[in-house]
């Protein structure tokens, strides 16, 4: 995500010191700087595309983070942390906004029966191109329950570890992995033309 | 959720081909790094006002009560014996009932906790 960032020259940890001792906005402004693309890219994820309402949580995160940064005591990393504040955030407007956030912006699907997992009317012909696939994976994901969404996201789109999404989704990490495992079950039936060892890509 | 989920089946392992389906898309997204396009600066007029009142005021606050202490300690020896002494005196000679005792405790309690709020607030 930020990979492509250039390699920070001052730790994190020593900006969210001076933050904390002298208020340096200056230092924090560079945490931002630091961290808006990963935190903007997952809000992204979970919201399922809609950039406006993701850029709108990512603002809330950081201005939660600085109200915040005395309670962080780095038992996880910073980025880290900020996801556990961006994915409370998501819940809390998911709760809000049910409809506008939850499923697929077309359909409001959120517990569908497992008819509705079938993968969608596209043709074979669709699936040729990357982009098309791209597009499927993210209605899929759209589609899932908010535990499980945000559980695969920080599982795959953030890398993160079983523990550390834990930690991000405070839960323990038996229940991540479950999320994980019903998740990745679902997404399978919903991109099921996307599975290599169908002969026939028809749904 | 009512979703009868099916039992995982055999290629349900690590590197099945939704993982590799997975970091493909996240290989690619990765490259895609959001440009900050303002949004830095919007979330610092975002943030809430600076204190009125600077940082160090805190520890300053701390020395002073530390050196008022250490004169009264100074110049006033035996004071607080005496003081302690008579409250004594005037307790046990006055039939005080628990209900007053509780509220005056209570009334110091408050008048310290207040004092030490208004003098270490952040915000």
């Amino acid at each position: 995500m930020a990979a492509q960032a250039a390699p920070p020259e001052v730790p994190d940890t020593q900006l969210i010191a001076r933050c904390l001792i002298g208020d340096d906005r200056h230092a924090f402004a560079e945490l931002v700087k630091r961290h808006q693309s990963s935190v903007r890219a997952c809000l992204r994820k979970l919201t399922a595309g809609n950039h406006a309402l993701a850029d709108d949580l990512s603002q809330d995160t950081f201005v939660l983070a600085w109200r915040n940064l005395k309670s962080f005591r780095q038992e996880a990393r910073f980025s880290t942390w900020l996801y556990r504040i961006a994915t409370n955030c998501w819940l809390t407007q998911a709760r809000k906004r049910h409809d506008e956030l939850l499923g697929d912006r077309d359909t409001d699907v959120v517990d569908a029966d497992a008819d509705d997992w079938a993968p969608s009317g596209t043709t074979s012909g669709d699936h040729a191109a990357g982009t098309t696939m791209k597009i499927d994976l993210e209605r899929a994901l759209a589609r899932l329950p908010v535990a499980e969404r945000a559980a695969i996201v920080q599982c795959y789109h953030n890398d993160l570890s079983h523990e550390e999404a834990a930690y991000v989704l405070g839960c323990p990490v038996g229940t991540v992995k479950t999320h994980v495992l019903r998740g990745k079950q679902k997404l399978k039936i919903a991109l099921a033309a996307w599975a290599p060892s169908q002969s026939t890509r028809t749904p | 959720m009512n979703v009868n989920l099916p039992a995982p089946s055999r290629s349900d392992t690590p590197g099945d081909w939704l993982d590799r389906l997975l970091a493909r898309e996240i290989t690619e997204q990765g490259g895609d790094y959001i440009a900050d396009d303002g949004f830095t600066a919007r979330v610092m007029q975002a943030l809430p006002a600076p204190d009125a009142l600077p940082a160090w005021r805190q520890p300053v606050v701390v020395a002073l009560w530390l050196i008022a202490a250490a004169l009264l300690a100074i110049t006033l020896p035996g004071t607080a014996q005496e003081l302690a002494r008579d409250a004594f005196r005037l307790f046990a000679a006055q039939p005080f009932s628990l209900s007053t005792i509780a509220l005056v405790l209570a009334a110091i309690g408050i008048a310290t906790w207040t004092g030490a709020a208004i003098a270490l607030r952040r915000d």
